[in-house]
């Protein structure tokens, strides 16, 4: 009898300390600084290569600070917004015996709270996504455009945005290695959520 | 190769201040550089932040300075990187090709890091440049870029050497040597305008 009372009563918070933690569970966007890193490196990068010539007539200047841009968005991207935002993370671990291997993980979603508001992992799939893409649009740029000194820095960024796309790709598929079925899973998602607007 | 596993207490990336723990292990294997030791550290715990920095100060200091601020050396500044970047790339590929047991990265890195010298060279180079030209002047430079040349060879074989199969040792090592050289004439042959 008393273990059904506690039971009955186990759902509802009496404990007024806990409010900040309901409103933590409920918000959109629960770490707007990780949100607001995420998307800001990766696009003043972009920004800045294309509107260098506005700025400063240095290449130099240009390519250092795109070069700088694109390494803090590397880090933090890789050690900070992708385990914040959407719980996962990935690394390379070398044994014992000087063998390295790649580890990828994903943070188990707990009974009391989710591991990525759906605002977050929008914002942090689109802009893993888009931003390499761009890069290469550069690229092909650059190239037909033959300001061949350029090209360097749009390789260095493709490299390093492709880098974390890559392994956070992996990191999402868990054990399927079947890219197909993933593709197919996460079309079909993004089907269902456009249409149930 | 890839493995995902949910493991909690992987003391993997996760620690409270990643941005310090990052710094401070960039920091250590600059210091395994300047005094080489036969240890691992480099190989067991790579990033490639080190060899990043290293190659942007040493493209930044070979810059020369010309009236036309249009064309400020541009062409120099990459080709430091591609010099530096490929060279690395390429000597890892050699090494690899020869049967050699180090990663791709593990490789980068090393070499990467053993510019160091090579970067500290360039530093003094230009100071000693502020003084009168002469050839006193270019033999200063010469004592300076082969010390640290000797030194940035001493380094990265003390840490590569091991992981190369016994009897092609010298063909792994020599393009480091070739690799190293060709950085040092640059900076021995560097004159600001």
């Amino acid at each position: 009898m008393k273990q059904a009372l506690v039971d009955d009563t186990e759902d509802v918070s009496l404990d007024f300390g806990n409010e900040e933690e309901l409103a933590f569970r409920k918000a959109k966007i629960r770490h707007p600084l990780a949100t607001f890193f995420h998307l800001f490196f990766r696009v003043s990068a972009i920004v800045t290569y294309v509107c260098c010539d506005w700025f400063s007539r240095s290449f130099v200047g240009c390519f250092v600070t795109v070069l700088l841009l694109l390494s803090f968005d590397f880090w933090s991207v890789k050690n900070v917004t992708g385990r914040l935002l959407v719980g996962l993370r990935w690394w390379n671990h070398i044994d014992e015996d000087g063998k390295g291997r790649w580890i990828f993980e994903a943070r188990k979603a707990s009974p009391q709270h989710s591991v990525a508001t759906e605002a977050e992992a929008r914002i942090f799939w689109l802009g893993l996504v888009i931003c390499p893409l761009i890069w290469t649009v550069f690229f092909f740029s650059t190239l037909f455009s033959l300001k061949l000194e350029w090209l360097a820095l749009v390789i260095a960024g493709i490299s390093l945005q492709a880098a974390n796309l890559y392994g956070y790709i992996l990191c999402k598929m868990g054990g399927e290695r079947d890219i197909g079925k993933i593709t197919a899973s996460f079309l079909s998602q993004m089907v269902f959520q456009t249409v149930s607007y | 190769m890839a493995k995902a596993a949910e493991s909690s207490g992987e003391p993997g990336t996760t620690s409270p201040r990643p941005l310090m723990r990052d710094l401070k292990a960039v920091g250590k294997k600059f210091m395994h550089v300047l005094y080489p030791r036969k240890s691992n550290t480099l190989l067991r715990d790579w990033d490639l932040w080190g060899p990043l920095i290293l190659c942007v100060t040493l493209a930044l200091m070979l810059q020369r300075s010309s009236v036309d601020s249009e064309k400020d050396g541009g062409p120099q500044f990459a080709e430091v990187f591609v010099i530096v970047w490929f060279g690395a790339v390429t000597i890892t590929l050699n090494s690899k090709l020869l049967g050699g047991n180090i990663s791709f990265f593990q490789s980068l890195c090393v070499l990467g890091y053993c510019i160091l010298p090579l970067t500290v060279a360039m530093l003094v180079c230009r100071l000693v440049l502020l003084a009168e030209q002469g050839p006193i002047n270019f033999m200063v430079r010469l004592f300076v870029v082969i010390v640290m040349f000797t030194w940035s060879i001493v380094a990265s074989t003390a840490f590569l050497a091991d992981s190369q199969p016994p009897n092609r040792k010298a063909l792994a090592i020599y393009p480091v040597f070739l690799f190293y050289f060709v950085i040092s004439w640059m900076i021995l042959t560097f004159t600001p305008q």
